[in-house]
């Protein structure tokens, strides 16, 4: 046999171990987004009976002057931003002190991983009755401490609930920033810690100039998944508010849900679907420029 | 990546030791560490424990004000209910059978799939690899409405392939990332000697290169079953039949979203008992969880 | 080594493949099995399922039960939805949306029904009644059940808005009940001078569906409309919808109705209003038994009337109400029929009410001896319901409710102008029916 043919046996091989996997996805990811990009250009609703009429960019039209779902929008900014940010914080912090020695280290670093191995909808559960309004326990310890004296009703103010469901989404997910910076830290050499405390470094400054520098890549690739996840949240605020109180929680995953399985609004659901998809794309687009930049500069240190 | 072949906390064990403070006495680390330590285990438990202390109070300490944190009355009536008044019981086993077939699928498809991808040349790797990494980013509120048509049409409503299918392909771009990179370190020689011996490609997976990567499945499955046990936006949508729906679903309608009557007492036991296999998984595989995530994670 | 290791593989195979054909066999065996003995079984009793919310069972258990008996060859299967009516709204939505719906028959909100019958989930049952057979049901519950000329739910319970007084300190100022938005402001300003009550008018000012029910009353008491269900066209830029707006913020710039009011629901207003805080409260009849109870302040101080309404303007009270309706995909559609006759007949409907005070939805019963007994205050809660204003039956009522939702609380909360806010609503809303 030719090493042209074993090539090509091999190739063969290849192809067939990866097409069943291939496939499902197709059938899985690529189809609905394909879909949704030719729904979207026809109105399929409750108006038409469910029959889908072509109706151009109507959908988009429509989007642009929609209060709701440019209400959604800035309220899934709102929630992304601050809950990938506050979870990036915390889980350095986390990872920091996991990095560290003591005894039970073991047994905390397991505990550490608890809240992101549970079901996102029984967690939003819990909080909901931490978060209650009667009988809660963040009440009951603010009335304690005197800061209250009637219960506040969390879910139920617009910028409480708000507040409430990004709480819980740090708890859920702060702890899968925390593994992925903390095997970050452990593939920091020590030598370098240890170069720059001879230089005289203090323990604030070496984390500026080493640690951060050198976890840049996880933390941003942290960030990114997180970015990701949090941008299409919808069990969470789906069981703790139903994007109530008066819309102020709904991000637009909760939106598109209700125009389709609600309102029965397919066309439309499916421009809210492409739409959410071309801004998830840029985001992704953006954090990889500076990822690749980032990896430069990285490689560019390393080899001074 | 080196995270992979050593065990983590050996690894960090010698930074650690190395980062001791050399002079003995007193230094804010050796005090600060472990209170931090403490309250992140404080942080991380508290809600967990706040419901199971809920799910075993009576009704009239529930519902007090002060709050009542050191009960001294217990009971197991809300458990119990869950399983009267609700078919719980069938919840738990439709968690379970969705979670388990579509996590040997997984690893059945996505296995194989990753191993081409490590070792064979294929054209198209590339973009394929890329594929697999970006997928992973979308949001399942993106699948649902096209999925939703699938399911109509080919008249899989209430029928557990409805989750099954979907829970499979969400849990593939994972299982390749970390595959793949099992796969890139286990030595070549063995399978070159393999070849050599006249094996086939397809013996030389079965008996060789398989009883070697069982490991690496198992931190994979434990990822893949974790993460098909908890969807639910899949499960509320493709499944509207009460004894076919899983805990995830079944217990956040428990709750229902009205003012009046809400049964705190049996949430809270559902979340404890929907919670559990989770949390023994959790303790029994700490360590391949965290190899599995940062191998998916990182790789990329 | 190698041949004889293929031959071994081969014989397991064949092997297999010999178990395997026993198992088809097997399988064969039991589904044609399945497929005789199950219909068999099942002629003998039908079940119809439907689904319904939880707090509902007390009052249909009885009901299933008589029906049961007197029925041998039918049994109703309750299943027990979540508490909220739209969380139980969405179950019958995405269970027939699934097309494989486990219900036959649908237990409907009256704002549910162009929604179902537009996506063509419920039967038709203008042929089977008469229009006889509907004499005795209230017109407003019965127009609720139709759609694009079919009908398709039969009505058993109503619900209308009104406006509940304190006749007491209406006596002692020695005023007459309010008929005019002005009236109403006048003598709620004068009372509240007196220092006996905080308050004068607390209605529903929460961005949700109660929201919009309680301003279609006032929209059409003030000559405007909100949609018309004929010819799509919207009517929530007119003058006279800006009009209504107003007067809802008028009431609370004169501090007739506190601030809060913007976040009630009906029971915010009912409590406040039952604690003798107010002078006039908008709320639904399920307030009157509640406001008249042993406990409550003011008890036997209240009376009811309709709505009030502009100058040469007729008032509106907004309908509500539940009925029954068969599932299109129903597998028996003659016993569901039987089922939803006897459901909402006159004996089930005196039963329903007598033992939970629900409005039924026959005329006949709001005189009936045995119910005036026991509830005093029926025959005028007809005088109310028979004025109930519909809101628009079209098959996209629930986003355009929204949209109304949404712009009425911007401009009660001052975060637009009423004209700025009114125009808004009217403009997304003929995007929505696709005529702007």
């Amino acid at each position: 046999m030719t090493t042209d043919a074993i090539r090509q046996r091999e190739q063969r091989t290849g192809w067939i171990l990866v097409t069943p996997a291939l496939l499902l996805l197709l059938l899985v990811f690529a189809y609905p987004i394909g879909r949704a990009f030719w729904e979207s250009f026809f109105t399929k609703n409750l108006g038409s009976e469910l029959q889908p009429v072509f109706s151009g960019v109507e959908n988009y039209t429509r989007m642009a002057f929609d209060g709701r779902f440019w209400g959604s929008l800035r309220n899934t900014t709102i929630f992304t931003v601050a809950s990938v940010v506050l979870e990036l914080l915390i889980g350095m912090g986390i990872a920091l002190v996991l990095n560290q020695a003591f005894r039970g280290r073991g047994a905390i670093r397991t505990i550490a991983i608890l809240p992101w191995a549970l079901p996102t909808a029984l967690i939003a559960l819990a909080w909901t009755w931490i978060f209650n309004d009667q009988y809660g326990v963040v009440n009951d310890i603010l009335r304690r401490l005197g800061l209250i004296e009637t219960g506040i009703n969390w879910l139920g103010e617009p910028t409480l609930a708000m507040i409430a469901v990004i709480i819980a989404d740090v708890w859920k997910t702060t702890p899968f920033i925390s593994i992925l910076l903390l095997a970050g830290l452990q593939s920091i050499s020590n030598d370098l810690y240890e170069a720059h405390a001879l230089d005289g470094a203090t323990a604030w400054q070496s984390f500026r100039q080493i640690t951060l520098p050198l976890l840049m890549p996880q933390i941003l690739i942290a960030g990114l998944f997180r970015f990701a996840q949090a941008f299409g949240i919808f069990d969470l605020i789906a069981v703790m508010t139903g994007g109530g109180p008066g819309g102020a929680t709904e991000t637009v995953s909760l939106y598109v849900y209700s125009t389709v399985m609600r309102y029965l609004d397919f066309g439309y659901g499916a421009a809210l679907v492409v739409v959410t998809f071309l801004l998830l794309v840029l985001a992704v687009a953006i954090a990889n420029f500076l990822l690749s930049k980032l990896r430069a500069r990285a490689a560019g240190v390393e080899s001074r | 990546m080196t995270t992979i072949d050593r065990p983590l906390d050996a690894q960090a064990d010698e930074i650690a030791v190395a980062k001791q403070p050399p002079k003995p006495g007193f230094s804010w680390q050796r005090l600060g560490v472990p209170i931090a330590a403490f309250l992140i285990a404080v942080f991380c438990l508290a809600p967990i424990l706040w419901q199971l202390l809920t799910s075993i109070k009576v009704n009239a300490d529930i519902s007090a004000v002060p709050t009542v944190y050191f009960p001294t009355r217990f009971t197991l009536n809300h458990y119990t209910e869950l399983f009267t008044r609700r078919p719980f019981l069938q919840y738990v086993l439709n968690s379970f059978l969705v979670s388990i077939l579509s996590t040997l699928l997984a690893l059945g498809l996505g296995a194989p799939a990753a191993y081409a991808l490590a070792r064979m040349r294929i054209p198209g790797e590339k973009a394929v690899l890329a594929g697999v990494l970006i997928v992973t980013l979308f949001p399942y509120i993106l699948l649902f409405l096209g999925l939703l048509e699938v399911v109509r049409a080919l008249g899989l409503g209430n029928n557990y392939l409805a989750l099954i299918i979907p829970y499979t392909a969400i849990n593939l771009p994972l299982t390749i990332l970390v595959m793949r990179s099992f796969f890139q370190q286990l030595p070549r020689d063995l399978e070159d000697a393999a070849k050599v011996d006249g094996f086939n490609t397809w013996q030389m997976l079965t008996q060789i290169v398989l009883p070697m990567t069982l490991p690496a499945l198992v931190t994979t499955g434990i990822l893949t079953f974790i993460s098909a046990w908890n969807e639910f936006i899949f499960a509320l949508t493709f499944i509207t039949r009460e004894d076919m729906k899983t805990i995830p679903v079944a217990a956040a309608q428990l709750g229902g979203a009205s003012i009046f009557e809400i049964p705190y007492g049996p949430i809270a036991a559902a979340t404890v008992l929907g919670t559990l296999p989770l949390v023994i998984l959790v303790l029994l595989f700490q360590r391949k969880i965290v190899q599995g995530l940062t191998a998916g994670a990182v790789k990329g | 080594m190698k041949p004889p290791r293929v031959l071994r593989k081969l014989t397991t195979f064949f092997q297999k493949l010999r178990r395997s054909r026993f198992l088809v066999l097997w399988i064969a065996g039991l589904v044609l099995t399945l497929l005789v003995v199950v219909p068999a079984f099942s002629q003998q009793t039908v079940t119809l399922n439907f689904l319904i919310g939880a707090p509902e069972r007390p009052t249909w258990e009885p009901v299933i039960r008589d029906f049961e008996a007197t029925h041998p060859g039918i049994r109703l299967n309750f299943v027990e939805g979540p508490n909220a009516t739209n969380a139980v709204e969405d179950l019958y939505t995405s269970s027939f949306l699934l097309g494989s719906s486990p219900y036959d028959l649908v237990y409907m909100d009256i704002v549910w029904v162009p929604k179902f019958a537009a996506a063509g989930w419920l039967t038709d049952l203008s042929d089977k009644v008469s229009d006889a057979d509907l004499t005795d049901f209230l017109e407003g519950d019965v127009a609720g059940g139709r759609y694009q000329g079919g009908l398709y739910r039969m009505p058993v319970r109503s619900d209308a808005g009104m406006l509940y007084y304190r006749k007491d300190l209406l006596d002692q100022a020695g005023l007459k009940p309010p008929e005019t938005f002005a009236e109403l402001l006048q003598i709620s300003q004068t009372i509240q001078k007196s220092d006996v009550v905080p308050w004068g008018y607390l209605w529903q000012g929460r961005q949700y569906e109660g929201a919009a029910a309680m301003f279609v009353e006032v929209l059409a008491g003030s000559g405007g409309f909100w949609i018309d269900p004929q010819t799509k066209a919207v009517g929530l830029d007119r003058p006279e919808s800006v009009q209504a707006v107003k007067f809802l913020l008028e009431t609370i710039q004169t501090g007739v109705s506190p601030r809060g009011v913007v976040t009630y629901q009906e029971e915010e207003a009912r409590r406040l209003f039952q604690s003798g805080a107010a002078v006039f409260l908008r709320n639904w009849p399920y307030a009157w038994p509640l406001a008249n109870a042993e406990d409550s302040p003011v008890k036997g101080k209240i009376a009811i009337k309709p709505m009030v309404h502009a100058p040469g303007q007729e008032s509106a009270a907004c309908q509500g109400g539940w009925g029954w309706g068969i599932a299109k995909t129903t597998r028996h559609p003659k016993e569901a029929w039987e089922a939803v006759q006897y459901l909402t007949s006159i004996e089930t409907q005196r039963k329903v009410t007598l033992s939970t005070g629900y409005l039924p939805a026959r005329r006949s019963l709001y005189n009936d001896p045995e119910i005036v007994r026991t509830y005093d205050f029926f025959p005028a809660m007809l005088n109310v319901l028979e004025n109930a204003a519909l809101r628009p039956p079209i098959a996209q009522y629930a986003q355009a409710s929204d949209i109304l939702q949404r712009y009425l609380s911007a401009a009660l909360t001052r975060q637009m102008t009423p004209e700025r806010a009114m125009t808004a609503a009217a403009n997304e809303t003929r995007r929505l029916l696709g005529t702007a």
